[in-house]
């Protein structure tokens, strides 16, 4: 058995890199620094770089020794576009052109601070451009090192500028943002939420409650009214009842979650005056939203029990219970129930850390301070912090139920642990 | 060479092909289901002529006209399902609705299903190393939250439907992938494949050529089983204001018949619900007759 545990927690290792890789991909890769989005349109580069700084993504992706700048952005004349030509002050066409002993002015959007270290490339040709030895070549490339004068003079003709590129200084080869995350997601540490200005760990521990109080009631009722359905389901199979269940859960499947939610908060709540409209006061504003969350549940739930109630049923055991001539409900609560809680109690255990992130919709109708409403909110105000840290904390979550759940078969049923 | 595997092919592939389409032409849910999915592709398909006509025209296309004269009309016969708070026609804002979620539906599909199809029968052919690199990129995909990863991918691209197109892509193709996968597994152990490789054929003629289109029936039911989803997830993004921006979308209307729900505009609400209830269930129904069909070990129905 201690084998199978420990055999099935190293399977899981890998989907936890895997999850942690997922969400630097979207959110670092695709995603960049949410910046400009978090300070505005007018933001100047200068803070945009400070902000990129204090949250590291200043650094590179994966790793290397130089990284771009907000200071200076990476030029090619051959494809610049007519604003970044008149800043250079270039010409209409071609590339920048140096008189002799006329120097090359960086249109920097802020000083650089003295603290970095900076590479400027430049690549061009022209008898004014070090040539460095190299007599034949049609472009030549130089590189300055240095904050204290990242500058260029043509010197004995002209010069004809290509590229111009700025870039910052690394603390050591592995200071990216990969090593950062992976630091940051082995101490649990989850940065801080850029609209609330709070850390993203504090929000999630507030928001924990809340979401419980909607979510675990329910997985409770639910469970319990879906699986007395599909049990009577089951029990009368074939028969008008079973028929017209069927059909009403296909029926409950078909509308739409977000028609039950408006529907309930107008109708019931407001117009009937069944529930408090919204808010987070007392059990009672509990209700309406439970109730929705179960009812659109209910006709998936239903059909999933029902299917694995009905092949079991196919089985042989159950033909000998019924040859032994025991009574149809003594077969099917005593034999049945008890050998088709293995999927149901997979079931359940996956949906168990579903819970955690609580009902996104459900929490912002109803005024619910959960990880829902969190969440939601986060994604409105491009707070991305949060948004990773529920989306990450959610995936470790579910990784965790799925081994426990496997653990828990194992338990019940010895013959998984051969498979 | 190719000859000798031409009619096993046929043999495998078209008859029991043919007798699944059979047996749900004789459902009579599977007909009227199959009604609905026709006038809804019809609509959409009319909507989409409208859309580019208007487009190509440059003017203002009827379902965006404000008729500040002829707001909160209830249904009547000068509009036949009522006009909203700008006076817009609540049936052609409708059709248009209908357009993005078909666009939804087959845009996501043509993402998610190549790649579950893809990695599920190079993963179930091969087995092995190839295989661990499938359950590990499916179990890690299927470990993320999914409504929170559509939200997430929605966000980092960006409002608009490519946002809304890649979202229920890459998070749904883990579905059709397992799926795939199981069935691949399966057929590598029967005759015809041992007697491809017998005859020396390459993987890849072996794994496209002939066990492909013995698993591609699953890629159909998956297909009408993920539909109503993708539309379900377009309502939800589009209802944010992550989706569709500034064209009708059944989630944007839903979102503004919300509001004006409670000045007692109950059309434009029931309209959309109605359209996303019959289309939803269509899918639904018909793909409980053709898993049915197709795949008697998954039959649902009670004998």
């Amino acid at each position: 058995m201690w084998r199978y545990v420990a055999r099935r927690l190293g399977q899981a290792i890998p989907t936890v890199i895997g999850v942690v890789l997922i969400t630097f991909v979207l959110f670092n890769v695709v995603g960049g620094s949410p910046a400009a989005l978090v300070l505005g349109q007018n933001a100047g580069a200068r803070s945009l770089e400070e902000f990129d700084a204090a949250r590291g993504y200043d650094k590179p992706l994966f790793c290397g020794h130089w990284t771009k700048t907000r200071a200076l952005e990476a030029v090619d004349f051959a494809t610049a576009g007519p604003g970044a030509r008149a800043a250079w002050g270039a010409g209409a066409t071609g590339g920048l052109r140096l008189e002799d002993g006329q120097e090359l002015v960086l249109p920097l959007a802020f000083p650089l601070p003295a603290d970095g270290r900076w590479r400027l490339t430049v690549e061009g040709r022209g008898p004014g451009f070090p040539q460095d030895g190299k007599k034949f070549s049609t472009v030549w490339k130089k590189v300055f090192h240095g904050v204290e004068k990242p500058a260029f003079r043509a010197a004995g003709g002209w010069a004809e500028i290509r590229r111009v590129r700025l870039e910052k200084g690394t603390r050591h080869f592995f200071d990216s943002q990969l090593a950062d995350y992976a630091r940051r997601v082995a101490r649990l540490d989850f940065g801080t939420s850029t609209s609330l200005n709070q850390p993203v760990g504090r929000l999630l521990r507030a928001g924990f409650g809340p979401s419980l109080a909607l979510t675990v009631p329910i997985l409770v009722v639910e469970l319990a009214v879906s699986l007395t359905l599909a049990l009577l389901c089951a029990y009368r199979r074939g028969s008008w009842l079973d028929r017209s269940l069927v059909a009403v859960c296909v029926a409950l499947m078909s509308v739409n979650y977000l028609v039950w939610i408006v529907f309930g908060q107008f109708v019931l709540a407001y117009k009937l005056g069944w529930f408090p409209v919204w808010g987070f006061e007392s059990w009672r504003n509990l209700l309406l939203p439970i109730l929705i969350g179960v009812a659109t549940g209910l006709g998936t739930n239903v059909r999933f029990y029902r299917t694995i109630l009905l092949e079991e049923m196919h089985k042989d055991y159950v033909r000998t219970a019924f040859a032994k001539g025991l009574g149809e409900g003594r077969v099917l609560f005593k034999h049945v129930l008890k050998n088709a809680l293995g999927p149901v109690i997979v079931n359940v255990a996956l949906a168990l850390p579903f819970l955690y992130t609580g009902s996104l919709l459900l929490e912002s109708f109803f005024g619910i301070p959960g990880l829902g409403y969190l969440s939601l909110n986060a994604i409105h105000s491009a707070d991305v912090d949060v948004v990773r840290a529920v989306v990450l904390v959610g995936a470790l979550l579910f990784t965790a139920a799925n081994v426990l759940a496997d653990i828990a078969l194992a338990w019940v049923d010895p013959r998984v642990k051969l498979s | 060479m190719n000859a000798s595997a031409q009619p096993e092919e046929s043999a495998c592939g078209a008859a029991p092909g043919r007798a699944a389409w059979r047996q749900v032409w004789a459902s009579r849910t599977a007909r009227a289901c199959l009604a609905v999915l026709a006038v809804f592709f019809l609509v959409a398909l009319g909507a989409e002529i409208a859309h580019a006509w208007y487009a190509w025209r440059d003017v203002t296309p009827p379902w965006q006209a404000q008729d500040l004269a002829a707001r909160y009309q209830a249904p009547g016969a000068a509009h036949w399902l009522g006009t909203d708070g700008l006076g817009r026609d609540v049936g052609l804002r409708l059709a248009q609705g209908a357009r993005i979620a078909f666009q939804v539906g087959v845009v996501s599909s043509l993402i998610a299903i190549p790649i579950g199809v893809l990695l599920g029968c190079l993963g179930g052919y091969f087995g092995g190393k190839t295989d661990d690199v499938v359950t590990w990129l499916a179990t890690t995909f299927a470990s993320i939250p999914g409504l929170l990863f559509v939200l997430a991918i929605a966000m980092v691209v960006g409002k608009g439907l490519l946002g809304v197109f890649l979202a229920i892509g890459l998070t749904t193709w883990v579905s059709t992938c397992r799926l795939i996968r199981a069935e691949t597994l399966r057929q590598k152990g029967r005759g015809y494949v041992r007697a491809a490789q017998a005859l020396g054929f390459s993987h890849g003629r072996i794994l496209f050529r002939h066990v492909l289109p013995n698993v591609v029936h699953v890629a159909l039911v998956s297909f009408t089983l993920r539909f109503p989803a993708a539309i379900g997830t377009e309502v939800f993004l589009s209802f944010l204001g992550l989706g569709a921006q500034g064209q009708p979308s059944w989630g944007t209307m839903i979102a503004s018949a919300r509001l004006r729900l409670w000045q007692g505009m109950w059309w434009e609400l029931a309209a959309v619900t109605a359209a996303i209830f019959a289309v939803v269930l269509a899918f639904n129904l018909l793909g409980d007759v053709l898993r049915d069909a197709l795949d008697p070990r998954l039959r649902t129905a009670p004998e």
